[in-house]
């Protein structure tokens, strides 16, 4: 069991113990994680896709030592997959397998009143905990150590979803009809959100929330970032195609490259055994870092000053 | 400091951050975490429990900075001021700085080069603030070096000793009891800059300098004069506080002021240079209706169905499926069809209806417009092409020539687009119904009527005037769902919202 309260006493701890487990982040993400520990409140992160948003939340359950209980949100997601259902098929079954004793439990039972008061008694077991099916919410909630909850591009989810969330993000608890309120175990989970932006997250949601913006990193974090990620990268070519990255990220592009991207590019070019960047090598391998014909073609034109300026930036 | 906090939150809401209680709770229990320690530190903590947008982000950023290089230096003690100077000046290269050390510092390190005397120059950059006032040895009378009298009054003993957090927290204190956060115009500045010196027992030091210079002793004298040398500097730096706190107070809740006024007045009456914040404005508007009305969908109650939604759902009937459920959710958005009177009077009008409507695009992508004075033509095509101000310009320039034809231009209309009309459309008519006594052609109103689902007619006149003079306001509003008065943002905001109220209903 790592010893949590030590990592988190203070934000430098925690950058160091991020940097440990390869992620290397900025003090702005340490404190957000520091905040989030101490404040028990969710963060809400956002930023353009791969920028390491939904590794910030598998790093920290990796560095807490804590059960990673991740909720992919997509459109027309529901209470029902992502709080909780009832198994009704163990219902089902079990009344299949209940009707036979229930003679035995009719016994003796005089007039109608009587037996639907045994009935009664009888029936509620049917909506116990124990035909409960936790879906990731529930889980997290009731998790024993402690969980660490992502509950990925909340953007995607309708709108009505994000009201269901209120209840869990602000008490850490949720209530359920038949049984009533369900409170998190001793230790709640620490809750990550993150959201790509494609709609704007409702007031009463973000207010629950610290909010975390990661942008793309500067130079000198990406060039530690890959020399994390890709640490067997001769560190001239890594100084200069971080430089080419930092250059591209200035165009006017329709998907810019994000760290993701880097690090994929890292592990090409060292799969092809090059120790400098070169044109040629570049245009290559472009497909890699840019996603559309488009943005590669207009790359294209421009690639021998890019490239040169990136090896010129770094001499 | 519990204070500082609060205050700060309300110069964020100032600066349009929007900050409920509950966040400020948050940023109280932030703050007690962290500290006030470390600057860099308490900003990204309260940077992410206050601000919770990129705009907001960026204004927070600019308060920050603004408010925290006063207050710093009125909170802690004097080891972490003289920190903090230092590292303002390294961020921001002794730009910017206010009532804190920096201006002071640099003014008394060229003045004191160029007096040659530089006998007791700040000792640079690591003594930070706290040598503020020393470089300032100028005397008109040479008494030549020696001993000087100490200060008496309490304001000169503070401003001897040089201790800048003793005077930052007497400038606050005075600040506040003077109630410098309501000052709301700029040609207040001097007033409030004279009433905190005076709070801070102005009047007692100018007696003393008074008393001093008088006085036959060598010492005293020197001491006056070094007094009324500081005392010049203190008024500047307390000058440049009021500076930093007006801005930080004022200028947004001015800017309040105007957006509330601008709202209601009269959109002809407009002047040209508050056209970019009526722009502002209008796409504020939409933006508040577009978020209010864009969530409303409804689930279809035919198509194709869920089935793994339905299965589960109706589990609890026995496996009896009589609950179903559809997979497509529809989102429900209104057909409208602009007409713009483009001509002279009505054109400024025309102007933010069209801006209204086309920032409205993600609520209402099916806006086609059309713009006339003598002719009338689609101009859908052009909003599609450029901004909405170039297109709006282009408009107003191609179209707004010649006299108005109301008679034409619902031939044209007719002809163009009848048959796209139907019983969902929403027909809005923006003029003055002033057809120059030409034909009224009203049947085709009918027409327009029988078929659209609604058509309204705004009128930029004031109802008094309708049916005066070549109005055929009477004629067109027969046929017309809902006929209304529409010359101001206000009215404006109001008739679109129910609008999209009409059509989502």
């Amino acid at each position: 069991m790592a010893d949590i309260e030590k990592m988190a006493e203070s934000v430098e701890s925690i950058r160091l113990h991020l940097e440990a487990h390869n992620y290397i982040c900025s003090t702005q993400i340490a404190t957000a994680v520091y905040l989030a520990y101490h404040l028990q409140k969710p963060i809400l992160i956002e930023g353009p896709p791969g920028v390491g948003k939904t590794e910030l939340a598998k790093t920290v359950s990796e560095m807490f030592e804590r059960d990673l209980i991740r909720l992919q949100c997509y459109e027309g997601l529901d209470e029902a997959k992502a709080i909780y259902e009832w198994k009704y098929g163990k219902q089902l079954l079990y009344t299949q397998v209940l009707k036979e004793t229930l003679d035995d439990v009719l016994q003796g039972a005089k007039g109608f009143t009587e037996s639907v008061a045994r009935l009664h008694d009888f029936g509620d077991i049917f909506f116990s905990e124990e035909f409960l099916e936790p879906r990731p919410l529930l889980q997290a909630l009731k998790h024993e150590e402690g969980a660490i909850l992502l509950i990925d591009e909340i953007d995607k989810a309708d709108h009505e979803f994000e009201s269901l969330l209120l209840e869990i993000l602000s008490d850490f608890q949720v209530s359920i009809a038949e049984i009533g309120t369900i409170k998190a175990s001793a230790i709640p989970p620490i809750v990550f959100l993150t959201s790509n932006n494609t709609r704007e997250i409702s007031d009463a949601l973000k207010r629950r929330c610290l909010h975390l913006y990661i942008p793309f990193p500067d130079l000198e974090l990406e060039q530690r970032i890959v020399e994390a990620r890709v640490p067997e990268i001769p560190p001239e070519l890594r100084r200069q195609m971080v430089a080419f990255i930092q250059e591209l990220r200035t165009l006017d592009l329709k998907k810019l490259p994000a760290i993701s991207e880097t690090i994929d590019w890292a592990r090409t070019l060292l799969l092809l055994n090059s120790t400098s960047l070169d044109a040629d090598m570049v245009r290559d391998t472009l497909n890699v870092i840019l996603k559309f014909q488009e943005d590669i073609e207009n790359v294209d034109s421009e690639l021998t000053t890019l490239t040169s300026n990136a090896r010129k930036a770094t001499r | 400091m519990d204070q500082t906090l609060t205050e700060f939150i309300h110069a964020l809401r100032n600066a349009d951050v929007r900050i409920s209680t509950a966040e400020t709770l948050d940023a109280f229990r932030a703050v007690d975490l962290v500290g006030y320690r470390d600057r860099e530190h308490l900003k990204q903590s309260l940077s992410m429990v206050l601000p919770k947008t990129e705009d907001e982000k960026e204004a927070f950023e600019h308060c920050f900075e603004q408010f925290f290089k006063i207050n710093d230096l009125s909170s802690g003690n004097p080891n972490d001021a003289d920190g903090e100077g230092e590292q303002d000046d390294n961020a921001d290269g002794g730009e910017n700085e206010g009532g804190g050390g920096g201006d002071a510092e640099s003014g008394n390190n060229t003045e004191a080069a160029e007096s040659g005397k530089g006998k007791k120059k700040s000792k640079g950059k690591p003594k930070g603030g706290r040598d503020v006032i020393e470089g300032v040895e100028e005397e008109e009378e040479d008494l030549g070096p020696g001993e000087t009298s100490p200060a008496k009054s309490e304001l000169g003993k503070m401003v001897m000793a040089n201790s800048m957090v003793e005077l930052t927290v007497a400038m606050a204190e005075g600040a506040r009891a003077v109630n410098l956060e309501d000052i709301q115009v700029f040609t207040q500045k001097g007033l409030y800059t004279r009433r905190i010196m005076d709070a801070m027992g102005l009047e007692e030091m100018n007696r003393e300098i008074s008393g001093n210079r008088r006085s036959p002793n060598v010492p005293d004298r020197r001491l006056g004069q070094q007094l009324k040398a500081r005392r010049e500097i203190l008024r500047e730096q307390v000058r440049d506080y009021v500076e930093k706190q007006f801005l930080l107070f004022a200028d947004s809740s001015g800017k309040r002021l105007r957006e509330e006024l601008l709202r209601k007045v009269k959109l002809s009456n407009v002047e040209h240079r508050n056209f970019r914040l009526i722009q502002e404005i209008v796409f504020r508007m939409a933006k508040k209706l577009s978020t209010m009305y864009s969530r409303r969908k409804k689930v279809f109650k035919k198509g194709q169905l869920n089935i793994p939604r339905t299965l589960r759902s109706n589990m609890a009937y026995d496996g009896a499926i009589f609950d179903l459920k559809w997979k497509s959710v529809k989102v429900d958005r209104p057909k409208v069809f602009a007409i713009c009177d483009v001509s002279g009077s009505v054109a400024t009008y025309a102007r933010f209806m069209l801006t209204f409507l086309y920032s409205l695009e993600e609520v209402m992508p099916r806006v086609r417009s059309f713009a006339f004075s003598s002719d009338l033509a689609e101009v859908t095509s052009l909003f599609e092409r450029n901004t909405i101000e170039d297109a709006i310009a282009k408009t107003l320039h191609d179209y707004s020539g010649g006299s108005t034809d109301y008679g034409q231009s619902l031939v044209d209309f007719k002809r163009l687009c009848l048959d796209d009309i139907d019983n969902r459309t929403t027909i809005i008519i923006l003029g003055d119904a002033r057809n120059n006594f030409g034909e009224a052609r009203a049947e085709i109103m009918k027409e327009l009527y029988d078929r659209s689902r609604s058509v309204l007619w705004l009128n930029p006149e004031s109802k008094a005037a309708w049916n005066s003079g070549d109005s055929e306001m009477r004629k067109y509003g027969a046929y017309c769902h809902q006929v209304s008065e529409c010359n101001s943002l206000q009215h404006l905001e109001r008739i679109v919202g129910n609008l999209l109220k009409a059509v989502h209903g």
